[in-house]
């Protein structure tokens, strides 16, 4: 499944500057592999140790929330991933 | 009953279709909580008193120092060291006379939030760390209290208003503590975050319009861009998910 992924704008360094990228996989999570494989330093970002989302990664597929289940998510042809990073300042 | 001063005072609001008397009359008996006056903060709390809600209540423990001030706009430098909440209690008189400002220069945290918060009917989220939000989040559901969220980082902010047992609340859609440290920010973009924020308090007090809620809206201040997720609630939530759906 040939899915956009919109990058957050703070990952754009890690990704030679691109804030969107066509990934394939059936899930959320197999994306975000692919994303990794592409750009090995974005791997940090997208997820914790233990191979969990990044606490600070919010992911919506088509505008709507995949939380809290991201990377188990299926995703189908054509899709739209954005990856939002969680911001908390006042 | 609105008096002639108030009736003339908020007269181009009053002519707003779905506003009128009626509107103006709801937000002179609100009770708002703002917890935190900086950069949020001062915004909505300046647009709730300039439109006239009856009894807002200032928390902030914090006192002003010299880097709040691109933001932080009821705070100038003759306040530097001095409580916050003296400032913009000073500032907000000076916007309008007839709202009551209670200031409370304590920290909002476990132990105090009941009491801080109790006689409000509405919480709206200013601060600026995650854990105090959780606290205002949880607090909102238990208490059925309506709750508006706010949040900002460099030209990035956010915005989601939460009806307990009726939306999506920031515990359904945040997965939890993250690290914290200072955080880049321009003041106008709390302008912009703080003004969606008293929009939303002022369109559920006056009863219209259609409120964020399940609605995450993301503003990027850098390519004049607003994007809306939709949220919904998780059944599991530590906050929320043993209410009943109320929607």
């Amino acid at each position: 499944m040939s899915v956009k992924v919109n990058l957050h704008r703070s990952l754009a360094s890690l990704t030679n500057g691109q804030t969107v990228v066509e990934v394939n996989g059936d899930t959320v999570g197999q994306c975000l592999e692919q994303l990794a494989t592409r750009f090995p330093r974005l791997k940090k970002r997208l997820f914790e140790k233990d191979g969990a989302l990044s606490r600070i990664l919010e992911i919506y597929i088509n505008g709507e929330s995949t939380y809290p289940d991201e990377l188990a998510t299926t995703v189908k042809d054509g899709d739209e991933l954005h990856t939002v990073v969680l911001i908390f300042g006042g | 009953m609105l008096s002639q001063e108030e009736l003339e005072r908020y007269s181009r609001q009053i002519l707003i279709n779905g506003f009128g008397e009626e509107g103006q009359a709801r937000l002179k008996k609100a009770k708002v909580f703002i917890a935190g006056v900086g950069g949020l903060g001062s915004v909505t709390a300046t647009y709730l008193a300039a439109a006239g809600v009856g009894v807002i209540r200032v928390v902030d423990h914090d006192k002003v120092e010299l880097s709040n001030l691109n933001r932080q706009i009821l705070h100038r430098d003759e306040d530097i060291g001095k409580n916050k909440v003296d400032s913009a209690t000073k500032r907000l008189k000076g916007i309008n006379p007839k709202v009551k400002i209670e200031a409370v220069a304590e920290e909002i945290t476990e132990a105090s939030i009941s009491r801080l918060v109790a006689g409000f009917d509405l919480i709206v989220d200013a601060m600026d760390n995650l854990p105090t939000r959780y606290l205002l989040n949880k607090t909102a559901i238990e208490k059925n209290i309506p709750f508006f969220h706010g949040a900002v980082n460099g030209f990035e902010g956010r915005a989601m208003t939460v009806i307990p047992g009726q939306t999506a609340c920031l515990r359904c859609v945040y997965r939890g503590a993250v690290v914290e440290g200072i955080f880049p920010v321009v003041g106008v973009t709390p302008g912009v975050i703080g003004c969606i924020q008293a929009t939303e308090v002022i369109k559920y007090l006056v009863g219209t319009g259609q409120l964020l809620g399940n609605r995450l809206l993301v503003y990027d201040g850098l390519n004049m861009k607003f994007t809306e997720f939709k949220v919904k609630r998780d059944p599991n939530c530590e906050h929320c998910g043993g209410l009943k759906d109320k929607s």
